[in-house]
């Protein structure tokens, strides 16, 4: 019986680090998503891309750098996937102190009868 | 074979070869003292942890950054805006080692508080005063490296503060600087300060550090020792790991929502030639020293002010690594006026740094 409880804790929490790992390669996955094309590997698509007018070239001006970068999720996916991301990890923080104070309390009362104390055995 | 077995002979294995038994047999047998001070043991665990984290986000940071006077801020920028959560882990590194450095100043205030650096734990104090300098200019040296406006005028003025020690002062900054301003030697210097010399140096100060911890234990605290309180105790394994591992996930759960909600953001890349922005502060941990220097008068009889201050708070650091041997015996008039410098100074240095922050 107490196997069994464990067995299930212990499904119940790698079942917790995988799916909050999940999230967050969600999010790494979307961004190489948009950086790999699969089509890239098919030859039939490998074409040269538009030559630019001399129009579009002159206007084309050295880019400035950019006075201050704030740091934000880049599109509407990768902050959802953030939001679940940090739900999940506090869900996550929420049930494993759940199971911590069990543990201590188990612990507490194995100390509090001398359980692993040499004089007992 | 069921799992069970399997671990068992994984185990019998590496025991057969490591002797790990002798490491488990010493964790079952450390305790760690109860009592209304305990609060206090979780700080030591919770820096190794944030030291963790800080080493993890650092190596990924390094794998995209570049130290050269052209590409410092343009790799920054690039981690922050094209590297998959490379904004994420930037924030991450940067606010532990704010949390980082704030438990390590705790955790040296309660000691001095609780008095714990009495003999026989004088070494363990100076090793701990040791690693307070290291975890400190660890955030100096890594504030530079963005190499934007602020940070460079940040180090201008914290490499030039050292010019007022006197006798070596010149010395220092130019050791600092690698020259006499700051520059891309600057920039090299600082950056293999940050990843190899000063990882090394703490490293090697933690071992002796956590050593001496293992070897003389956990001291009870003096107003516990005065009450006459019975030593009451808790096995370190697994009771006390148990209490721990609530506060690290805590901790650590604040620290990546702080991380993903405010993360630190990059100004344009510096210019040696352009004059210091208006208004520039160091980083928080440092306020409280650059406002104390901030107040001094520019002379003072006929020495520069900035030389007395140097010396004061140099005086001041001194007293505070030698304070094992200052309060060395359990009297009762200079033990008490000690504990009220050790309040006065946690006073000054929330007064300061408030002080700093709105004015």
């Amino acid at each position: 019986m107490k196997e069994k409880r464990k067995f299930r804790i212990f499904i119940y929490i790698i079942f917790l680090i995988f799916s909050s790992f999940l999230s967050l390669f969600t999010i790494t996955a979307d961004a190489y998503a948009a950086k790999i094309s699969f089509s890239a590997f098919d030859l039939a698509q490998q074409t040269a891309p538009p030559a630019k007018s001399r129009e579009a070239q002159a206007k084309a001006q050295p880019e400035k750098p950019p006075e201050k970068i704030i740091p934000a999720p880049r599109n509407i996916k990768e902050s959802t996937a953030i939001y679940v991301f940090l739900g999940w990890m506090w869900l996550s923080i929420a049930v494993l102190i759940y199971i911590i104070r069990l543990k201590i309390k188990e612990a507490d009362r194995l100390y509090a009868i001398k359980f692993f104390s040499p004089e007992k055995k | 074979m069921n799992i069970r077995q399997i671990s068992k002979g994984i185990l019998a294995w590496l025991e057969e070869r490591l002797g790990l038994s002798v490491v488990m047999d010493f964790l079952r047998k450390k305790t760690v003292p109860q009592n209304k001070h305990t609060i206090w043991t979780y700080t030591g665990s919770l820096i190794l942890l944030f030291f963790g984290i800080q080493v993890v986000t650092g190596i990924m940071l390094a794998f995209f950054y570049k130290p050269t006077l052209e590409e410092a801020n343009k790799s920054v920028g690039r981690i922050m805006t094209e590297v998959p959560l490379g904004w994420i882990i930037r924030s991450v590194h940067f606010w532990s080692a704010s949390f980082m450095i704030a438990i390590v100043f705790v955790h040296l205030l309660s000691i001095w508080i609780i008095k714990s650096y009495r003999k026989p734990r004088e070494l363990t104090w100076m090793s701990g005063v040791f690693l307070l300098v290291f975890t400190l200019t660890f955030g100096f040296t890594g504030y530079l490296l963005p190499w934007d406006d602020l940070s460079l005028a940040a180090t201008k003025v914290g490499t030039d503060i050292p010019r007022s020690i006197p006798w070596a002062g010149m010395w220092v900054t130019k050791f600092l600087r690698g020259g006499d301003d700051v520059s891309t030697d600057t920039l090299t210097r600082f950056f293999s300060f940050h990843i190899c010399i000063l990882p090394l140096c703490l490293l090697f100060v933690l071992c002796i550090h956590v050593y001496l911890i293992q070897k003389l234990g956990m001291s009870l605290p003096v107003p516990a020792e005065e009450r006459g309180e019975a030593r009451r105790e808790l096995p370190f394994w697994p009771n006390f790991v148990y209490r721990e591992m609530i506060v690290w996930l805590i901790l650590g759960g604040v620290l990546i929502s702080l991380a993903i909600f405010f993360p630190p953001s990059l100004n344009k890349s510096a210019d040696l030639m352009a004059p210091a922005p208006e208004g520039i502060k160091p980083e928080w941990y440092f306020l409280f020293l650059f406002q104390t220097l901030k107040i001094f008068p520019a002379r003072i009889l006929f020495v520069s002010g900035d030389t007395v201050a140097v010396s004061l708070i140099l005086v001041a650091a001194v007293l505070f690594f030698f304070l094992p041997l200052i309060d060395n015996k359990p009297e009762e008039r200079k033990g008490k006026v000690i504990t009220l410098f050790a309040y006065l100074f946690i006073l000054y240095a929330v007064a300061m740094t408030a002080w700093s922050l709105l004015g």
